[in-house]
């Protein structure tokens, strides 16, 4: 019964961009379980078959997805599985097939300068910042990837971590700055 | 007998002294024994001790098993209460008695034991990797993804802000977990200081002590 739900609202969403927001395409098999909200005038592609759904028992349990300029380019695979996930582009943010985000947030800028003026960043452009994910990877909760990096395909972003640099494909990756550490690490006294 | 007319004296006191603090207390206790009437009647997984204070809300979800003790208390801690999510029928939490959470969030899937009179701020404990792991095995993904391990928490633990402890962690009594730090796979002995993102280090709070002139 769920489903069906998810499933009708998801093709009633297809149906709303088609006629009202034309910069945002998404394909066949939508399930929205929780709410999914889109802003900006930027691109946003989606695959076919994601699923759009909160994770149990938190307050926060909607999918933003936010293209701030009208250059902004954000697209997402096939089979995404997106739990709360936060995304913002200002300039591109690409998102390979089977991708699993749950309650984390991917940031293409900093939004801000550091000077005292807080005005637009001047050293961004779309070569330095744009964030590469690729096929099949896992991020998991409250972890945070920041502007210019690319993960590899397989690799697996550990709950709570903070990646900074570039992430290897078929690698485990934990803590802030984000690292790869084997598994079974013993604690020094 | 003589305690009990102690305390009831002491809280009399206090009544007078400071009645917001009173009627605060009081609303608290109302609020738990409401709670208590509805999960250990109307729902059959889940079991409250009695005197039980919710100064914040409280959310149990989901089909495992999960037992507080006796004389624990919900604080709002960053705007959140105590939340609790069971994902399998296999999973149980278990909290002792005594204990102080205060914005504390558990998500488990195979089993979470805390011990007596611990202590919490907002931190999260997940016994497993990824929230949603089931559901995950039903698309082909070819990589190893860690499975779920048991969490253990002893006796008079202090969880502090922003701390989150994953699968596998072994905390022993009196020990404290430092704020915003993040542990994975790791034990941690008695009266031991656990610092870092990830935890590498663990100092002994005695020796602490000793260095800055505290004994």
């Amino acid at each position: 019964m769920r489903d069906v739900i998810a499933g009708i609202r998801g093709r009633l969403f297809i149906l709303m961009c088609k006629f009202f927001r034309r910069n945002i395409k998404i394909k066949e098999g939508l399930k929205i379980y929780k709410r999914l909200s889109i802003g900006g005038k930027g691109m946003v592609s989606i695959g076919s078959n994601c699923i759009v759904d909160g994770i149990r028992g938190d307050s926060i349990q909607h999918v933003t997805i936010d293209a701030y300029s009208p250059e902004a380019v954000i697209t997402i695979g096939n089979n995404a599985q997106l739990y709360a996930a936060r995304i913002a582009a200002k300039f591109q943010v690409t998102i390979g097939n089977n991708v699993l985000i749950e309650e984390s947030g991917i940031t293409d800028t900093d939004f801000h300068s550091i000077d005292r003026s807080r005005g637009n960043p001047v050293d961004e452009n779309r070569d330095k910042c744009q964030i590469n994910i690729g096929n099949s990877v896992s991020i998991g909760a409250r972890s945070l990837i920041t502007k210019g990096v690319a993960i590899g395909d397989n690799a697996v972003i550990a709950p709570g971590s903070i990646v900074t640099t570039s992430v290897k494909p078929g690698s485990l990756v934990f803590g802030n700055p984000a690292r790869t550490i084997m598994q079974g690490q013993s604690v020094s006294e | 007998m003589q305690m009990f007319y102690r305390k009831a004296l002491n809280n009399i006191k206090i009544s007078i002294q400071d009645p917001l603090y009173f009627f605060q207390s009081l609303t608290a206790f109302l609020r738990g024994f409401l709670y208590i009437i509805y999960y250990n009647f109307f729902t059959r997984n889940v079991k409250i001790g009695f005197p039980f204070k919710a100064y914040a809300p409280v959310r149990i979800i989901g089909p495992g098993s999960v037992s507080i003790g006796k004389d624990c208390s919900v604080y709002k801690n960053v705007f959140r209460g105590l939340t609790i999510v069971t994902s399998s029928c296999d999973a149980v939490v278990n909290i002792g008695r005594k204990c102080a959470l205060g914005g504390l969030t558990i998500r488990c899937s195979k089993r979470v034991e805390i011990g007596d009179c611990v202590m919490t701020a907002t931190s999260l404990i997940q016994d497993s990797f990824f929230v949603n792991y089931d559901k995950t095995m039903s698309i082909p993904i070819n990589k190893p993804i860690p499975e779920p391990k048991e969490i253990s928490i002893g006796n008079n633990v202090w969880l502090s802000m922003g701390s989150i402890l994953l699968r596998g962690c072994n905390i022993g009594s009196d020990s404290v977990i430092s704020a915003g730090s993040w542990c994975f796979d790791a034990t941690i002995k008695d009266y031991f200081l656990a610092i870092g993102n990830p935890v590498k280090k663990a100092l002994p709070i005695e020796k602490l002590q000793r260095l800055k002139g505290i004994s």
